[in-house]
């Protein structure tokens, strides 16, 4: 029974010290997934700045710019497109995540949240299209892709829908868990 | 006296850099495989949720439709191939089924990924046909899975044809549900409603699979003519599609 607990006793530890990397993993199942019920007309969130927010404003600018990095590699090995990245995007917002403060009013923290994964979504998407204009700009095609601009302003519009729901909860459970890593090591 | 630096206040011997560092290079090989670890992965945990048999009667109906347009065509196709040498070869016994097992049909990525991989002979730049008509084509496969660019991406180009002025034109995958058709011929006869399917010229797609029809048609600009196409296969709602492999 001992064993047992112990056992018990190392996987919880394991799942409190790593909850945020265990998020993280997921957050290119959910891009991969792409529940219809979460979305509107076929579009989705850009839910890696859902992750991205909360990660950046907890662990700062330098670990912002490496797990937008990360993120960016794994998004851009799941995704087809090979001649376009999402890595300078997501870098971008990681790095400016890192010098937000948490805002000590509650409410007006939760929509805050949602304006800056807004304009994150559209930074990210912005790139993203101007690379597909400049890959066409020499087939003189690229005059046809002006109608895709829908694409930045709905994920901009559903970002910012989903990130005063999303961000304030993952904040809530980021820096629950980090108290609780500096409980068990400063016990250690 | 000499300072000397302490040896811990080296980057190299922290613990934590060469954690990065390994996960970096880790993620950097995810890259270059094309991310197959993460595909596989995601294959055995979405397998609960794969679709069901419950879509048949849908499929059969859009069958029957797809294949009286497909004989109207092939029987014009015949006649015209007496006459030239045929490209394409294709067979149905080359045709692997396959379920939708991730789908992106929104925002700028449109891709899907099936439950057939190389372990079951899925091979790069097989063409994927779905109730209705053409999807799109096998970019990359992993052990398990294969993704298939939808012609709405916009890393999607494939020649077509347009049968009643008997034209080829390039269709192009704009990021949105309507990919653009570009016609070559600032006169060209284009008019809505007319049919495109693939083109008996083409080197990559087996001939006169069904694409789409002309949604509307814009004005000529410089020596090219472009039109709006309406998709006839949905990948938004198709559940199963048909794998064909390609005999170049």
């Amino acid at each position: 029974m001992g064993k047992n607990f112990k056992g018990k006793n190392l996987m919880n530890n394991f799942f409190v010290k790593n909850i945020p990397m265990i998020l993280f993993i997921f957050i290119p199942i959910i891009f991969l997934w792409h529940p219809s019920w979460l979305g509107f007309f076929g579009f989705q969130p850009y839910w890696p700045l859902l992750w991205l927010l909360p990660w950046s404003i907890i662990n700062g600018s330098i670990n912002g710019l490496l797990f937008g990095l990360f993120m960016g590699l794994i998004l851009d090995s799941v995704t087809l497109d090979s001649n376009f990245t999402q890595i300078p995007g997501l870098v971008l917002c990681g790095v400016w995540f890192g010098t937000i403060k948490i805002h000590s009013g509650i409410l007006v923290g939760h929509f805050r949240y949602g304006l800056i994964c807004s304009i994150g979504s559209f930074l990210c998407g912005t790139l993203y299209f101007l690379q597909i204009l400049f890959k066409n700009f020499s087939d003189s095609t690229f005059l046809l892709f002006i109608p895709s601009v829908q694409n930045i302003l709905a994920e901009v519009f559903l970002t910012g829908l989903f990130a005063p729901l999303m961000c304030s909860q993952l904040l809530r459970i980021f820096k629950f868990f980090n108290y609780k890593n500096l409980i068990n090591y400063s016990r250690k | 006296m000499l300072i000397r630096r302490i040896s811990t206040a080296r980057w190299w011997h922290k613990k934590k850099n060469w954690i990065f560092l390994g996960t970096f290079l880790f993620l950097v090989f995810i890259r270059i495989s094309k991310g197959s670890i993460y595909k596989d992965f995601y294959y055995f945990i979405s397998k609960p949720f794969w679709p069901g048999q419950f879509q048949q009667e849908i499929i059969l109906e859009s069958i029957n439709q797809e294949s009286l347009i497909k004989l109207n065509l092939l029987k014009k196709d015949n006649i015209r191939l007496r006459e030239i040498l045929n490209l394409q070869e294709s067979s149905k016994s080359d045709a692997i089924s396959a379920a939708v097992i991730s789908r992106k049909t929104g925002s700028w990525w449109r891709q899907i990924i099936l439950n057939k991989g190389s372990r079951d002979g899925v091979e790069i730049g097989s063409t994927v046909i779905g109730p209705g008509g053409l999807l799109g084509r096998v970019k990359s496969t992993s052990l398990f899975t294969s993704s298939v660019t939808l012609l709405t991406s916009p890393e999607s180009k494939i020649g077509v044809w347009v049968d009643r002025i008997q034209i080829n034109g390039l269709l192009i995958g704009l990021a949105d549900e309507y990919p653009s058709l570009i016609l070559y011929s600032r006169d060209a006869d284009i008019k809505v409603g007319d049919f495109v399917s693939s083109s008996p010229a083409s080197t990559l797609l087996p001939a006169n699979i069904p694409i789409g029809i002309v949604k509307s048609v814009d004005k000529p600009f410089q020596t090219k003519k472009t039109a709006k196409i309406l998709l006839l296969a949905k990948p938004h709602v198709i559940d199963w599609v048909k794998i064909l492999k390609v005999k170049i």
